[in-house]
This record gives C-alpha cells, structure tokens and sequence, in this order.
C-alpha cells in the first residue's frame, strides 16, 4: 500500500500537522498498562505486533517528507547537531548500509537499492534523490555516509561505540529530540550520557540495560517505546533552542490543551552493525495531541490514569511540571473507570 | 545527584609503573591531594605552576625534578610534547581545579594512554566551567547555581551534568519558559 504522504506539514512556527485515522491507529502508544514506571522494557525489533509503527525496520509515515525537510532546516541552522568522532567511519558506512536495505525491503514502491559489487545506485523517489557511488568510498558521496542516510530518514540515530566493557556515543544526528544535546553529551559513556535521568539509576535499570546492550547479536535488532509531552507538534525540542520552545509550556488553557498537548513517543531500536561493531541507536519520535489520542477509547481512559498517578519526580523530568493536572482535569472526561485491556494496542479497527 | 560528574580520589603511586610525573596547577603540590604514606618526592618528577612571567622550566630531563611554569597553558604545551615522546610504563598524576585535570586528562587520551595510567584528583576551587547549549561559549570560574553567560548573556542554569570532552557542565537557560522568572541565586560552588 501506498503512502499519502503530506509534504506541507511543519513542525514550528505555524505548526500545519495532524494525524490521518490510520496514522492515529498505528501510532505505537506506549503504555502497556495504567500505570507507568521506568524498566528494561527491551523486546526483540521484528515486524509486526501491537502496532503498525513495528511493521517495518524503519519505519516511514505520512510526515516522512516533511519531517526530511524540517531535519534539512534544523542542519542549515545548527550544523552540529549531526556530529560523528573521527574513528566511527566503518560504522557510518554500515548504518549507511542498514537503512538503504531496510528501506529498499519494506518500501519497494519508493525506494530501490542497486548494487554492482561495490558500485552502488540508491534511488529515494518520495525525495527525488537517485545518486550512484562506491560503497567505502567517502568522496563518491556528497556527505559523509551517515549525514547522507540519516536525512532521508525519520527520526534520530546516535552511534554507540563498544569498549572497555562500556558503550560511548561516539556519533549521532540530533534533531527531534526530547531535550537532550548530542553536542553536549557526544563522547561519553552509557551511564554518563543518562546521568540526568531521574530514578531509573537508583533501580540499576541503566546497570541491566548496558549489559543487555553489550551483548546485543547481529541480526537480532531489539527496540523499545519511550515517552515525553510537547506542547505543539514541534520536533526541535532540543537544549539549544529551549528559549524559543520554552514559552510554548505557558501557553496552555484549559480550552486548548486537547489540541496543543502532545504526547511524544520514541520508538527506540538498537542495532548491531556488522563492521564496526558498534551499535545504532534509533529514536523514532511521534507526535499526537491529546484530541487525536482519545478518539481510541483504551487510551483516552489509560493516558489519564498514567499521567494523574505518575511518579512526582518523572513528572518533573519529563517537563511537565506546569501543566500536568490541567492535563488530568481534560483527560477525566475520557475515562469513565471502565477496565482496560492489557497491552498497547487500540483494540478498534476504525475510529 | 550525577552519573557524569567525576569522583576523585587521594592519589597513590602506582607501582606498576616505571617513570612517575605529576603536575599541579598551584606552586607546591598539595599535600593534602595525595594518598597516606605518598608525599611529593616519590614522583620521579613534579612540575608545578609559579604564576609568574619569568618561570622556566629546565631543560635536562630527570637531571632536575622540579619544574616551574608560567601558566597552566604553559604548563599543558609542555606536557604535550612530553606525552609524544614517553613509552610504556609512563604514569601521570594531577591535581588541581576541575578544569585543569581534564586538560591533562585529554591531552593524554589523545595519545593512547588508558584510564589506570593516569589520576586525577581535584583540591582548591570547586568552581566550574559552565558550557551554554544555546550559544556553545563556556563561562569559566562559575561559583553559582545561576550564572550569566559569557556570550549570549542567558541566564543559566548549572547543571550537574559533566562533559569530559567539553571539560564543562551544561547551562540551560533558567527563564526560557518565563523571562525573568529567576530563582534567588547562590554560591555554592567555592
């Protein structure tokens, strides 16, 4: 099936975005129950399961080219918030690998990999973008490999270098993030680049996550699902440009929190790269307000029960602070205390 | 609470080693930066920091142990070139502020030497170098939780966030969301 794609969306000042009824049922909602709590919530990355957002390695959606475009605005202003240390090329060719196969695989219709030994023509139509080049070769390529892949996918992508029994993100593309610096943060370890998140230290989720992580197969992708707010479908949440999205948090009313109160998802995955050994880290982030969330009646009712009860300090990191019980209060109206099913799905086939 | 600020620890002489050089960024090596039972002259060499425009350091390697320098960037241009030329066995210690160790730090990562072969330990000011996401420049000396910044004059936010690579903690603007809704500012880096 072709995708509709919607090629005028934007993601910052007049924020032109919506979900479509099939985007809204295939966005990968993340709690699995009502309640929520950090956890090594890893499963394996295969297609298909709860949602449609795991039907693909990569997956791609209606906003794939606006999203594409808004990532090129981002890197016109910021050139480094794609960041990559000099010793990780090998595995900038692999990732250059793994998303043009993928890509190829799962979206014959709009995209096509050809490869004659090492010459190699990658074809993006939904972009326009058809360029032949050698498979190792930086100079046949008009950026570096993995700046050239990761602008025509959606979502960010940090690589992991794997030493001394330890992961460093030594490279990354950094654009729709959930307010964290790659340019800050590049170079450190797996424990140092968490060092900010709350609580999940104290409960050695990070201890157990990098274990699991360093024994990560070829071939054996896992992924998990991640969530924050955002105020306005606005992918730039960075550090760098806090003082321009930060007065978008005083900006909510009661009357216009349905529409403008997003919850953001990442759909995390980690692979394995064949050459480098190192691992790419994938951070798939969704946007949909509260309004498109609750036409599913499970998670209008879960949403609820998970942001009223949710862990203070959570709360706080997650920048919810200012508006968290306006939230609650619209939200009540969508939950008639009526149980949910267990899992993530929307459990309707139409809305 | 912070997973990327260092600890440090008293230094010990690492006897596994064969040649031992320690630097400060003060005139005398603190005393109380070093481990019970280590004192100064078990360092093959010590080079320290007069903090004066006549200082020079000698020019006959292990012939004399003491070495004076001018500035710790004086100091550093020395210990790079040193760094180039030593071998296995080399072990190096540092003291001082926050700021100077992890020069020393990266100056040896650059060439290959590995986490046990060299000790950091801070004494003296607890002060911080504070790196501004939004405009990159780096404020140096903050004592406070809330510091203006050098280049785009934000007030920020220090955060308990360390970046070895960057040798700073992260600023973010404490009234992005409301200008001028700043919390009552405090030393509590000394």
């Amino acid at each position: 099936m072709s995708i509709a794609y919607k090629p005028d969306e934007t993601f910052r000042d007049d924020f032109v975005y919506s979900n479509s009824d099939t985007a809204i049922l295939r966005f990968p909602f993340p709690f699995i129950e009502d309640e929520y709590m950090y956890s090594v919530n890893i499963e394996p990355h295969v297609r298909g399961g709860e949602t449609g957002a795991f039907e693909a390695v990569f997956d791609v959606d209606e906003h794939y080219i606006a999203e594409c475009r808004e990532r090129a605005m981002v890197l016109e202003q910021d050139p480094n918030r794609c960041m990559v240390l000099p010793h990780m090329m090998t595995a900038q060719w692999d990732t250059l690998e793994l998303i043009m196969e993928s890509l190829a695989e799962d979206y014959p219709e709009d995209f096509t990999l050809e490869k004659d030994g090492d010459a190699w023509t990658w074809t993006n139509r939904p972009l326009g973008i058809k360029d032949s080049f050698v498979f190792g070769d930086v100079d046949s390529l008009p950026l570096e490999p993995f700046e050239y892949i990761t602008r025509q996918a959606q979502g960010d992508f940090t690589l992991q270098d794997q030493r001394e029994n330890n992961l460093f993100m030594d490279g990354g593309m950094v654009t729709t993030q959930a307010d964290w610096s790659l340019e800050f943060d590049l170079g450190m370890s797996f424990h140092e680049w968490h060092g900010p998140v709350p609580v999940a230290h104290e409960i050695n989720v990070f201890d157990r996550a990098l274990q699991y992580l360093l024994r990560l197969q070829y071939g054996n992708p896992v992924r998990r699902l991640n969530w924050t707010m955002t105020v306005n479908p606005r992918l730039d949440t960075s550090p760098e440009n806090y003082p321009i999205w930060g007065p978008d948090r005083t900006t909510l009313t009661p009357e216009n929190i349905g529409g403008k109160l997003h919850l953001r998802v990442e759909l995390q995955t980690l692979f394995r790269l064949p050459r480098s050994n190192a691992i790419l880290f994938g951070i798939r982030c969704y946007l949909a307000s509260l309004d498109e969330l609750t036409r599913v009646p499970k998670w209008g009712r879960r949403l609820h029960r998970v942001l009223r009860d949710l862990h203070p300090e959570i709360a706080e990191y997650k920048g919810t602070t200012r508006y968290r019980e306006m939230a609650v209060d619209y939200l009540s109206q969508f939950d008639d205390g009526e149980p949910t099913s267990p899992g993530i799905g929307p459990d309707v086939e139409s809305l | 609470m912070s997973k990327s600020r260092p600890t440090y620890s008293p230094l010990y002489l690492d006897k596994t080693g064969k040649r031992h050089l320690i630097v400060s960024d003060t005139a005398e090596i603190p005393a109380e930066a070093l481990a019970d039972g280590v004192t100064p002259d078990m360092f093959d060499e010590r080079w320290t920091i007069a903090g004066h425009s006549k200082a020079i350091p000698g020019t006959e390697r292990g012939a004399v142990a003491d070495h004076e320098f001018r500035s710790m960037n004086h100091l550093l241009i020395a210990l790079r070139r040193r760094l180039g030329e030593e071998k296995m066995g080399f072990r190096l210690y540092a003291v001082g502020a926050e700021g100077f160790l992890w020069e020393v730090r990266t100056a040896a990562v650059v060439v290959g030497m590995g986490g046990g072969e060299v000790q950091l330990n801070q004494v003296g000011s607890q002060a911080r170098r504070v790196f501004c996401n939004h405009c990159r420049t780096i404020t140096e000396g903050v004592t406070t939780n809330i510091v203006e910044c050098a280049g785009c004059g934000a007030n920020l936010f220090v955060r308990d966030h360390f970046s070895r690579r960057l040798n700073a903690f992260a600023g973010f603007q404490v009234d992005a969301e409301e200008p001028g809704d700043i919390p009552e500012i405090e030393e509590i880096y000394r």
